[in-house]
C-alpha cells in the first residue's frame, strides 16, 4: 500500500518555511501562529512548529522577543530583516515553481 | 496525575536534552503553548489526564521534540558506510578472539585449577573484553574525522572532472609505479646481497655471517625459481607502466603471477630448510608465510575487480 499520508507530509514539508515566514510579517506566538496557519488550511503539527521557531531564530530569520498581554509572558516571533529578504525570494520561487507544476499537472489531465 | 503536572514533567523531559543554557527559555515556552493547546483542545470544558496524553503523545517523544530544538548536528558514520564500518568492526574483534583462544588453549597447563573454564574466564577479562579497543579506536577516529569535515566543510573541494577522473581504478600514476619497481628491485638486491654476505663483506662479525648461510640443497633447487617468477613480474610490471593502466589482460596475468608465488613460497617452507641455522630459518619462514598471505589478498582483490563489472540485467 501507498504512504499516501507520508509522501504527503514531506510535501508540506518542503514548503514549511515559506508558509510560517508568510505569517510573521506581524508578530505572532507560537499558539496563534499555529491557529493562523490551520484556519488559512496548512495545519502544523505542533511538534514541528514550536521548535522550528527557535531554529529559524537561530539562523537569524526571526527575531523574538517575551511579552505579557492579556495573560502569561508569551514569546513572540516576527520576521528579522534577513528573513523579510529570504521570504521575498522564497515567494518567488515559489511563484514560478507553482506555474510549472501546474502546467505540468495540468499536461497530465490532457 | 493532573494535566499541569504532566506537561511540567513533559517539559522537564524535553528541556533535559538541550543545552543548559536554553532550557529555561524554552522549557517556559513550551509549557505555555502545551497548556495553551491543550485548553485549545478541550473547548469549554475542563483539561483531563486523557486529553493531556493525547496531546502529550501527538507532540513526540521528548528526546525527539529536543533533536528538533536542535540545529542539524554532523554524521559520524555516513549511511553509506556504517556497514562496511560494522562488518570491519565485528571482525576485527572476532579474528583478535580467535588468536587469543588459540593462544590461551594451547598454552602449556600451570599446575592445579588450570581447568578449561579458568582460563575462559582469565581470556574473557582480558584478551575477549580488551579486543574491543578496535571498534572503540574506529568510532574515536570516526568522531575526530567528522569533526574535521564539518569544521571544513565550507572549503570542501569541489567535485570537478579532474576529481571524477580519480575514479579510474584501472589508472595508475608512472612516477608512484617507477618509485615501486625500483623499491622492488632494491629488495632484490638487498636479498642476493644477504645471500652473499660471507663473499662479499667477510669482515662481518662470525655470528651475523652465520646467520645468513643459506642451505645448499635449497639454493640448487628451490631459489632458481624465484629467478623465473622475477623475471615474468617485472615483465608484467613493464606493461603496466607503459600502458599506463591496468587492462584485463595485466589484471590475470597478475593473478597467475601472484598464485605461482604463493605455490613457490609455500613449497620454500614446507621442503625442507632455507637457512642452516635453525632461528634464522623460522624467523625466514613466517616472513614467507606472511607475503604469501599478502599475495593471496592481492589475487583475491584483483580477482574481484575482474568479476566486479555491472551486470546486464535479464529483459
Amino acid at each position: 500500500m501507498v504512504a499516501i499520508a507520508k509522501h504527503e507530509q514531506d510535501l508540506r514539508k518542503g514548503v514549511l518555511v515559506l508558509a510560517v515566514l508568510s505569517q510573521l510579517r506581524d508578530e505572532q506566538y507560537g499558539y496563534s501562529l499555529r491557529q493562523a496557519l490551520a484556519k488559512r488550511g496548512m495545519p502544523i503539527e505542533e511538534g514541528t512548529l514550536y521548535p522550528l521557531l527557535r531554529r529559524l531564530e537561530a539562523q537569524g530569520l526571526l527575531a523574538s522577543q517575551w511579552k505579557a498581554e492579556n495573560g502569561p509572558p508569551r514569546r513572540y516571533y516576527a520576521l528579522s530583516a534577513t528573513g523579510a529578504e529570504l521570504y521575498r525570494e522564497l515567494s518567488e520561487s515559489w511563484a514560478s515553481l507553482a506555474t510549472v507544476m501546474s502546467e505540468l499537472l495540468e499536461g497530465e489531465k490532457r | 496525575m493532573n494535566p499541569d503536572a504532566l506537561i511540567e514533567s513533559y517539559v522537564a523531559e524535553v528541556v533535559r536534552h538541550l543545552p543548559r543554557k536554553q532550557r529555561t527559555d524554552v522549557g517556559y515556552e513550551l509549557r505555555s503553548l502545551l497548556t495553551e493547546e491543550l485548553r485549545g483542545r478541550v473547548g469549554d470544558s475542563a483539561p483531563d489526564t486523557a486529553a493531556t496524553l493525547d496531546l502529550l503523545a501527538s507532540f513526540g517523544r521528548p528526546a525527539e521534540v529536543a533533536d528538533r530544538y536542535r540545529p542539524a548536528g554532523f554524521t559520524i558514520i555516513r549511511p553509506a558506510d556504517a556497514p562496511r564500518f560494522a562488518w570491519i568492526s565485528l571482525v576485527g574483534v572476532a579474528v583478535q578472539w580467535v588468536i587469543t583462544l588459540i593462544a590461551t588453549y594451547t598454552a602449556p597447563a600451570t599446575g592445579a585449577g588450570d581447568d578449561w573454564l579458568s582460563r575462559l574466564g582469565t581470556w574473557w577479562l582480558s584478551a575477549g573484553l580488551g579486543a574491543f579497543w578496535w571498534p572503540g579506536l574506529l568510532v574515536s577516529l570516526s568522531i575526530v574525522a567528522a569533526v574535521i569535515t564539518a569544521r571544513r566543510d565550507g572549503d570542501a573541494p569541489d567535485w570537478t572532472p579532474r576529481a571524477a577522473s580519480m575514479l579510474d581504478r584501472d589508472h595508475i600514476s608512472r612516477p608512484l609505479y617507477v618509485l615501486a619497481i625500483a623499491g622492488a628491485l632494491v629488495g632484490i638486491a638487498a636479498l642476493v646481497a644477504a645471500i652473499n654476505l660471507a663473499e662479499w663483506w667477510p669482515g662481518l662479525p662470525q655470528p651475523l655471517l652465520d646467520a645468513f648461510v643459506i642451505d645448499a640443497d635449497f639454493l640448487a633447487t628451490r631459489a632458481p625459481w624465484a629467478l623465473v617468477l622475477w623475471a615474468a613480474t617485472f615483465a608484467s610490471m613493464i606493461a603496466v607502466l607503459v600502458a599506463g593502466r591496468w587492462t584485463r589482460t595485466t589484471r590475470l596475468l597478475a593473478i597467475v603471477g601472484n598464485a605461482l608465488w604463493v605455490v613457490l613460497l609455500v613449497w620454500w617452507v614446507a621442503a625442507g630448510p632455507i637457512f642452516v641455522q635453525p632461528y634464522a630459518d623460522s624467523v625466514t619462514k613466517g616472513c614467507l608465510l606472511l607475503v604469501a598471505a599478502i599475495c593471496v589478498l592481492d589475487l583475491v582483490l584483483t580477482a574481484r575487480h575482474l568479476r566486479h563489472g555491472i551486470p546486464e540485467p535479464a529483459v
